[in-house]
């Protein structure tokens, strides 16, 4: 049972990390427009 | 285009190809789906613009442009701006039309960017005010989500006492670890509804917010004892409870910001500009520039800066913004004329009295904006709310009493909690929103926006449909009615090289029936008069006939007519039908003449027609037959619609007309044809009865789920499963409106 006193807070950690990188795609205007990149994609430069 | 089996039609055009090939983009001709529209010519007036001024010393500003056809279009603009010099990042949106550039104010201006765009022949215009997108929703909500489906695992691991023993030290370490989660859950993620639940308590409403808050933090409260006493909470469900709450909160604030951009995108105005007489020069200036006392030239074709008194010429003037009639009418030396209305004919010098918002329309385009504040009325669910809340502390009373009574403290206060905990209206809250949104959203695909759901969702109840004729049953302007195709073909000859409005319908016409353009030799335009010139090696003149008239005549003799008039909209008579076939009066208020008005009424199958009525004419008849008991939308496009879009029970806009009529209505037309109309009222009706299936199975999952908690039947396991599930019913009919109005629609 002394494996879950490593294995949650690593699962905690590595989660909050997640929820980090959602934040800062948000904040960075990742999901303002989900419209136009899936077109974008199509099209090459 | 290496084929070069394309001719240009226009100087224009080559200049869009020059710039295009210098750009190094001809790979845009090879992938066009749709040939581009005709480029215009320069623009001034944008330094009036605002713009964002960034720190680094760069400016950004969001344009409105419109007549991007295809991916291409956004593409080729994309690229010919961002490789203009002093330009840094351009960025275009093919769902939106929006343009963001930014740029380097020392090496280029907006001016400059906005007679490049207008070069490629699309259309800038200036957005206003634009709101943020809202990251703060989508925070909480990460936030919650995260918290949630680790509740989900340790609350897992609670329950495993149902099956095998947990040693107490591994149970406290998950009863606390989930105290932990759901504390910024509680505190943090569900913040929205206790600010909701305040402000309504202020106002003195019982908004839904206020079961949701309660609910809330008696759920948080309970597991914070719980945790303390060493049993099992709820934190579990209420974990999952604030994640479909905010979900449902954050899709209706999309749909309500997609509206509110797509309104402000149609009323998004192109800086308009006057030629100004200054002693023997004339320079083109933006309006707003212009000073009372100015002379200003106004050619055929050209639209009124401002508004004047005649001093020079004489011409005909459209009035269609002002009056809504089609014909032109006669304007001489010592007439006035208004800003906003149409030269179609003729030559004048205006001695400006009135510009921007002193002028006819300035003013009543300001009486409409205060009018457009229509404010909501409350939904169903909001209507329930009070009730709601009531019954829940009734029966949470009862149990605590009876419970009491019958097996004393600790059973009672338990029982009391799982009836507050079920009774949070989740389902009940998301019931409206999702649906609405749904709603929405099938409208939107159909061609008609709705600021609100509200307006949306009385679509379904309507009785009568009033139409207003020019520009809503007509396309309101001028076509060619009826001309053989060698007139045509010899007159859009003449006509390529005019910007007049005849010139317009002409060639587009002659585009329409495939007709190639012969090249015209010493074509010549004589303001106010017509064309003349060579065509086929024949001498040819075109002036204008009767009314809605044009003659073509040869040196020879041959005269030939083209009939201009304006045309009925090609899905009108459909619409019409179907609408009638739906148990739906229609009408059409014009202010157009009796004969006039029964012809369109002929072509299209209308059968209430009240011709000659003036705005306040058509505003009284909506709101006599409101009187009578009947619902009225009313459907128009001019800014003397206005008062009868304020005053019908819904009030729709066609997105091809002025700006302040889309600020007054409810909703908006975004494509020229009328069967929006119809797609709007079979999603309204799908809509009405997602909403009432979603409450209906929410407050019967609430009575029956309250009075299990009541006797005592409902444990933090059985409220797990029963609170997603309840939720998951309302999502699951709220993504039936599409298919319900797909459905309707096959049938018809």
């Amino acid at each position: 049972m002394n494996a879950y006193l490593f294995i949650i807070p690593l699962a905690l950690i590595l989660g909050g990390i997640f929820v980090g990188f959602f934040l800062h795609a948000a904040k960075s205007g990742q999901f303002d427009d989900l419209d136009d990149p899936p077109r974008r994609m199509l099209k090459d430069d | 285009m290496e084929s070069a089996a394309e001719r240009f039609c226009c100087h224009g055009c080559e200049t869009a190809y020059a710039i295009i090939h210098g750009a190094g983009l001809d790979k845009y001709y090879a992938e066009r789906e749709l040939p581009a529209p005709r480029p215009g010519g320069p623009v001034v007036g944008w330094s009036a613009i605002p713009t964002i001024r960034c720190p680094d010393g760069a400016e950004e500003v969001r344009l409105q442009v419109d007549g991007l056809r295809c991916a291409s279009c956004v593409w080729v603009l994309e690229h010919v701006l961002e490789r203009t010099p002093g330009v840094e990042r351009a960025m275009v949106s093919y769902a939106t039309g929006r343009a963001s550039i930014r740029w380097d104010p020392r090496r280029i201006d907006l001016s400059a960017l906005a007679t490049r765009i207008a070069a490629l022949g699309y259309r800038p215009r200036a957005l206003g005010v634009e709101t943020a997108p809202d990251h703060a929703l989508l925070y909480r909500l990460g936030v919650a989500a995260f918290a949630a489906f680790w509740l989900m695992a340790t609350y897992e691991a609670q329950y495993a006492e149902l099956w095998f023993k947990v040693p107490e030290r591994w149970a406290a370490l998950f009863r606390w670890l989930s105290l932990a989660l759901a504390t910024p859950v509680a505190l943090w993620s569900a913040e929205p509804f206790y600010r909701g639940a305040i402000a309504g308590l202020k106002q003195k409403v019982l908004h839904m917010d206020l079961p949701i808050s309660l609910g809330i933090i008696i759920t948080y409260l309970h597991g914070v004892v719980a945790t303390l006493r060493g049993t099992e909470g709820y934190l579990d469900s209420l974990g999952m409870l604030v994640v479909l709450l905010l979900g449902g909160r954050m899709l209706e604030g999309r749909g309500r910001r997609r509206a509110v951009d797509a309104a402000m995108s149609l009323a998004a105005t192109a800086p308009h500009t006057a030629r100004r007489a200054t002693g023997d020069q004339l320079e083109t200036v933006p309006a707003e520039s212009l000073a009372i006392g100015d002379l200003i030239d106004v050619g055929a074709g050209e639209e009124l800066a401002a508004d004047g008194l005649v001093t020079e010429g004489a011409g005909q003037v459209r009035m269609a913004l002002l009056t809504g009639e089609a014909e032109p009418v006669a304007v001489a030396v010592g007439d006035r004329v208004v800003a906003g209305t149409v030269l179609v004919d003729g030559a004048l010098t205006v001695q400006v009295e009135a510009v921007g918002r002193e002028s006819v329309i300035g003013r009543m385009a300001a009486e409409l904006e205060q009018a457009a504040d229509r404010g909501m009325r409350e939904s169903v669910s909001d209507r329930i709310a009070p009730w709601f809340t009531l019954g829940t502390l009734v029966v949470a009373l009862l149990t605590l009493a009876g419970w009491w009574w019958l097996r004393g403290v600790e059973t009672a206060v338990a029982n009391t909690v799982a009836v507050l905990v079920v009774a949070c209206p989740c389902a009940l809250a998301l019931s409206q929103p999702l649906a609405a949104a749904a709603g929405l959203g099938a409208a939107a695909r159909r061609g008609l926006l709705f600021r609100n759901a509200d307006a949306l969702l009385q679509v379904a109840d309507v009785d009568v449909i009033a139409l207003d004729k020019t520009g809503t049953v007509t396309a309101g302007q001028l076509a060619v009615v009826n001309a053989d195709d060698a007139t045509l073909r010899i007159a859009a000859g003449l006509e390529r090289y005019s910007a007049h409005p005849i010139a317009r319908a002409i060639l587009e016409e002659a585009s329409a029936r495939n007709i190639p353009l012969p090249r015209g030799e010493d074509v010549r335009e004589e303001a106010g008069v017509g064309m003349e010139g060579r065509v086929d090696g024949r001498q040819w003149t075109l002036r204008a006939g009767g009314p809605n008239e044009v003659l073509l005549a040869s040196e020879y003799g041959e005269r030939f007519v083209v009939r201009l008039g304006d045309v009925v909209r090609e899905d009108a008579a459909a619409t019409v039908a179907a609408l009638e076939k739906d148990g739906v009066e229609l009408a059409l208020l014009t202010g157009d003449h009796a004969d006039v008005a029964r012809r369109i009424a002929a072509l299209t199958g209308l059968r209430t027609v009240e011709s000659r009525i003036d705005p306040q004419g058509k505003a009284a008849w909506v709101r006599r037959v409101r009187d009578s008991g009947k619902r009225v939308l009313f459907a128009g496009d001019g800014l003397n619609d206005g008062p009868a879009l304020a005053s019908a029970d819904v009030g729709i806009a066609m997105g091809t007309g002025a700006a302040s009529s889309v600020l007054v209505a409810d909703g908006v037309i975004a494509e020229p044809a009328l069967r929006p109309l119809l797609g709007a009222r079979r999603a309204a009706r799908a809509c009405n009865r997602a909403i009432r299936f979603n409450h209906a199975w929410s407050i019967g999952y609430n009575v029956l789920a309250i009075s299990a908690a009541a006797l005592g039947f409902v444990g933090p396991l059985v409220c797990a499963v029963l609170m997603p599930l309840s939720s998951g019913f309302v999502i699951w009919g709220s993504s039936r409106v599409e298919r319900m109005v797909r459905r309707e629609e096959l049938a018809a």
